[in-house]
């Protein structure tokens, strides 16, 4: 999604507000994505029928389109890796390396696409994290979008003071925008990390360290939850089963 | 003494990186008292700001001497979280303060943080949303927000916490002259109902409604600029600039779905003032991105059919600072500077002894300044765009910057200001007033100024400090 800003539009991935897991309890949608992530530990026939299964999940979950644009973007990476993969070791850990990758760029999509940084700070926090810890993790959660929201204002800042204007393609030019390009590291990191001094400053004044906070909502489980926990049990415990069939029938 | 509320005993403080911070200083506040610091920029109103609600020194390392009370609690000898639940600070920059994704969130954290019963905090979140105006942004990202919404709902999420003292950095800056009405009535209410309001502003003639307002002057720290400078006199050492027009037709920019500016035309000749007012979030800063080309948008933005070759100056001065001294940003990619222009600018903005200091860690109105000459030593052929430049700007700041778009324009450049500083526009020499649905009113400022009816079509009042610089212009 375009989103809108001050600083002009930025990319990032947008609440699926259609989704289905939009109202389940963020608690269940962290236990859903630790199971899907640790599949990243099959082999790779048992790998790429989960991968088939967690596609049919991810589609009546309505999250299948914003899943392939997210996969869409780390489109290089996945060419770059599979490539050296498959000429240092061989195509099948390429193939089992760019399913890997894409799998966990879903579970990205299953819950950032569905979670809201304060509902993750409530999971965290009814799952006994401390609540400075938990508000941390919420703000760096959210803060992800905002590291390429201040990337974006710096190259529009240069641009509006005329550097890294469009140019020829010519090695010259290019080494020129790399340079650019190396200039404007150092200012968005020191950038963010005033951003988020600015940001402590701001909790701090609101009252962020109080010992008697008292959390406006709480989360409740409903039968939704309870059903997608079952089936993440099912699933995982059919896996585990198959696996124990295989090596019965290996041995 | 008895009933003080705020006390501050010789209170000075030195930041470690420049040592520049605030010079000794000793207010005594009583409950229910509007004071207002003012002084020049750069003088430690902010720094003095913090150690009044204790962030200094709970979260500053550098060197504090003297005491701060807040009622009977030391602020230095006090926990943090005790003393913000009697003491609220709005900060300079809204921007940087939006710790959530929806308004709503942002102002029920603060009540969270209170230990107060839902129901409580339902009542104080519509409470704050329909003060602020903000019921019909509830569910919006902060991040979305116009500077002027930001700004209200900064207001909004350290107000709902209801503090005995408030305090706030220039809260007036980025607020249109409707919304600034209404905070101070707003605060007004506060002071009559008891609760101590502190401000820094450097917009005075804006508080005179504050019952009892004192004002304490704060000495300008160590650093703070060279006021007697001026150096600057002379005319702005630039070829003049041969004449054009900018003509701006059909523009139009869609936001997340939302359409922001739709069909706007108008043109404009070079060698003039431009000052583009209207509401927050009515989509000023949004046209001057259209003007540079920085924001996608339909219609043409041409000089001669081509597109101009304009310089723009960020609200968020931030963003556009990213060398280790302030001489470094300001010659940063000019091939064969020329020097004169250079000595002019620094001497015109006040920022000769900063010539050596990081950018970043300068006051808010000396950065903008810095942002601003970037933008003039690099020389657009066509002129340069400001948002809201009087952000953090004294009276005497402010006067040089008027000067300073006089010269431009006397050498045939284009200035294009948006502001929320009516005194500052009236000081143009044509004014657009834009509304929701386009440009409003165009003309000169004495006559719109004096024409009640586009600015209620606008949804923006003329307040009465306006007038005397209407007066100063006729002269």
């Amino acid at each position: 999604m375009i989103r809108s800003g001050l600083f002009g539009p930025v990319r990032r991935l947008a609440l699926v507000e259609t989704s289905p897991l939009r109202r389940a309890d963020p608690r269940t949608k962290l236990v859903l994505s630790l199971c899907a992530s640790l599949a990243v530990m099959l082999p790779l026939e048992q790998l790429a029928v989960f991968m088939v299964v967690w596609a049919g999940f991810l589609l009546w979950a309505r999250l299948l389109p914003a899943a392939a644009r997210q996969v869409w973007r780390i489109r290089w990476l996945l060419i770059v890796l599979g490539a050296v993969d498959w000429l240092v070791i061989g195509p099948s850990l390429a193939v089992i390396v760019t399913l890997r990758l894409i799998l966990l760029s879903g579970v990205l999509t299953l819950f950032v696409g569905t979670t809201t940084p304060e509902e993750l700070r409530l999971a965290l926090e009814s799952l006994h994290v401390p609540y400075r810890y938990a508000f941390s993790l919420s703000l760096a959660f959210q803060s992800v979008g905002l590291l390429e929201e201040e990337w974006q204002a710096i190259r529009e800042a240069q641009r509006a003071r005329g550097a890294l204007p469009p140019g020829p393609l010519n090695l010259r030019y290019a080494l020129a925008r790399v340079r650019d390009l190396v200039a404007i590291t150092v200012p968005a990191i020191v950038l963010t990390t005033r951003r988020a001094w600015a940001m402590t400053e701001a909790a701090y004044a609101r009252g962020f360290d109080a010992p008697h906070r008292r959390p406006y909502r709480r989360l409740a489980m409903t039968w939704l939850d309870w059903l997608l926990l079952a089936g993440a049990i099912v699933v995982s415990a059919a896996w585990v089963l198959w696996r124990r069939i295989v090596l019965f029938a290996v041995l | 003494m008895a009933d003080s509320c705020v006390r501050a005993d010789q209170v000075s403080f030195r930041y470690p990186q420049d040592g520049h911070g605030l010079n000794a200083v000793s207010l005594d506040i009583r409950a229910g008292e509007a004071v207002l610091l003012a002084g020049p920029s750069g003088c430690g109103k902010s720094t003095l700001a913090r150690c009044l609600v204790g962030l200094i020194p709970h979260l500053y390392r550098g060197r504090l001497t003297g005491e701060v009370w807040l009622s009977e609690l030391n602020t230095a000898q006090t926990p943090l979280w005790r003393l913000t639940e009697r003491a609220g600070l709005v900060f300079q920059n809204p921007a940087s303060q939006m710790l959530t994704t929806s308004c709503e969130q942002e102002i029920i954290l603060g009540l969270e943080n209170l230990g107060l019963p839902p129901a409580e905090i339902r009542e104080r979140l519509g409470e704050a949303l329909a003060r602020f105006g903000l019921k019909p942004l509830r569910m919006r990202s902060p991040q979305t927000l116009s500077g002027g919404e930001q700004q209200r709902l900064a207001l909004a999420a350290v107000m709902a916490r209801r503090p005995s003292v408030l305090v706030l950095d220039e809260p007036l800056s980025m607020l249109d002259s409707t919304a600034s009405i209404e905070l101070v009535t707003h605060l007004a209410e506060l002071v009559r109902s008891g609760t101590t309001v502190v401000i820094c502003e450097h917009r005075h003639e804006r508080l005179r409604s504050l019952p009892g307002l004192r004002t304490v002057h704060l000495d300008p720290a160590a650093r703070a600029d060279a006021e007697g400078q001026e150096a600057g006199q002379a005319a702005l050492p630039t070829a003049p600039c041969s004449p054009f027009v900018l003509e701006v037709s059909g523009l139009g920019v869609t936001l997340g779905g939302r359409p922001v500016l739709q069909e706007l035309s108008f043109v404009v000749p070079g060698g003039r003032i431009l000052a583009i007012v209207g509401r927050n979030g009515v989509g000023k800063t949004t046209m001057l991105r259209a003007l540079v080309g920085l924001q996608p948008h339909v219609g043409t933005v041409t000089v001669d059919g081509k597109r101009p070759d304009l310089s723009l100056v960020f609200q968020n001065p931030d963003l556009q600072l990213f060398n280790a001294t302030v001489r470094e940003e300001i010659l940063y990619r000019i091939h064969g500077p020329d020097m004169r222009r250079y000595a002019w600018l620094i001497e015109m903005l006040g920022l000769r002894p900063y010539e050596a200091t990081p950018p970043l860690l300068l006051s808010e109105g000396e950065k903008k300044r810095v942002a601003l000459a970037t933008a003039l030593m690099r020389g657009p052929r066509h002129g340069v765009l400001l948002d809201e430049p009087s952000l953090g700007q004294d009276a005497a700041h402010k006067a040089r910057l008027v000067r300073i778009a006089r010269a431009l324009a006397d050498a045939g450049q284009l200035v294009v200001m948006t502001t929320h500083d009516l005194s500052l526009a009236a000081q143009a020499d044509r004014m657009v007033l834009l509304g929701s649905e386009g440009i409003v009113a165009d003309g000169s400022p004495a006559m719109l100024l004096n024409d009640p009816g586009p600015w209620a079509r606008a949804g923006l009042a003329v307040p009465a400090w306006v007038r005397p610089s209407l007066g100063e212009m006729a002269q």
